[in-house]
């Protein structure tokens, strides 16, 4: 899901570098600071879970592969600005030490797979939660994945129109190719897996924003 | 007629050469096949084609600048690479891929293991640290 380094101009990447700044200076305030001592443990587990699902890709027929984000969970157990912040480090480990995304993208990534995607999946979550708690964490699970690559499959479509010698991919090429594996396979899986670890969550009464 | 003859028969040899083709062949991991002519100019840009030992062609291509193509067998016996360009010059060369030429495994060996361990630690190391400098600054 990932933009990689050079995909985008600075046209992009610096306005999304410069909105992400101030929103990780709110989360670090918000959410990292002595009175989240307790929750810090959990929420460590939780990036540590998104991160190792974000390096497992699975490939899907069509010559592509997808793998699960983890963040629409971190945003049901402290919120989407927490998410934002954790996602946010994600990213940037793998950009310094495992050559995916990439630093100049940190911005873009952040947003949408950290930022927008969480925040629909929160969203989708406070909608439906009366509804049935199971369905909405589903629900949100599923959501999140999609606007993130949305999000993503947006950036890169920008691009092509900003400057189509930058990024020569048309946009709905882009579009297709991240929202199919999106929508039929990480998707339903992203879905499957935020319900399962809210219930063990529930169960270890770690479920935080969520419960 | 006589010295009309005898002038084919001495520029007999050329005129066929023009129409064969010489080739040497790297094996290896990859196999790398050069093509040219007797006189040693190189069949650049020429269409080739690689089939495997017993089936059809699975790579198509061209030859680079000094007519040079490449290939990896994924499987052991002969395979078969035709070039030809347009003008009439081509040749079908027998390349033997050894019993080392097998499908290397995917994923490339433990670091789909170790990257998301090796990254799952470093995220942990991380929270503890902030903990403890939390910890302390609350102390």
């Amino acid at each position: 899901v990932h933009v990689p380094d050079g995909f985008l101009s600075p046209q992009i990447t610096l306005p999304a570098l410069g909105a992400a700044v101030p929103l990780w200076a709110l989360a670090a305030r918000r959410h990292f600071g002595p009175e989240a001592l307790e929750a810090i443990p959990a929420l460590g587990g939780l990036t540590a879970v998104a991160f190792a699902l974000q390096t497992v890709a699975v490939p899907v027929p069509g010559g592509t592969s997808a793998h699960l984000v983890g963040a629409a969970l971190l945003a049901l157990h402290r919120g989407p600005l927490a998410a934002f912040a954790c996602e946010s480090l994600v990213l940037l480990l793998q950009a310094l030490f495992f050559g995916t995304g990439g630093v100049t993208v940190l911005g873009v990534n952040a947003l949408a797979l950290g930022l927008l995607g969480p925040l629909a999946g929160w969203l989708a979550f406070l909608g439906l939660r009366r509804l049935s708690p199971r369905m909405a964490h589903f629900a949100a699970g599923w959501l999140a994945l999609q606007v993130s690559a949305l999000a993503v499959a947006g950036a890169l479509a920008l691009q092509h129109r900003l400057d189509p010698g930058y990024l020569p991919v048309p946009g709905g090429a882009s579009l297709l190719s991240m929202m199919l594996p999106s929508l039929a396979v990480s998707g339903p899986a992203e879905a499957l897996f935020t319900l399962a670890a809210m219930a063990v969550l529930r169960r270890a009464r770690l479920d935080g924003a969520a419960a | 007629v006589l010295r009309r003859l005898a002038l084919l028969l001495v520029l007999q040899p050329a005129i066929a050469g023009a129409h064969e083709l010489l080739h040497e062949t790297r094996p290896g991991g990859a196999v790398a096949v050069r093509v040219y002519h007797p006189g040693g100019a190189p069949l650049a840009d020429a269409a080739f084609e690689v089939a495997p030992p017993g089936g059809g062609p699975l790579l198509r291509g061209r030859t680079d600048r000094n007519g040079w193509l490449a290939f990896v067998p994924d499987a052991p016996g002969t395979w078969r690479v035709r070039v030809a360009d347009g003008a009439g010059h081509g040749a079908e060369i027998p390349v033997e891929a050894g019993a080392s030429a097998s499908t290397p495994p995917p994923g490339g060996g433990p670091a789909w293991l170790l990257r998301p361990a090796l990254g799952a630690a470093v995220v942990l190391l991380i929270f503890a640290l902030l903990q403890r400098a939390l910890r302390r600054r609350r102390a």
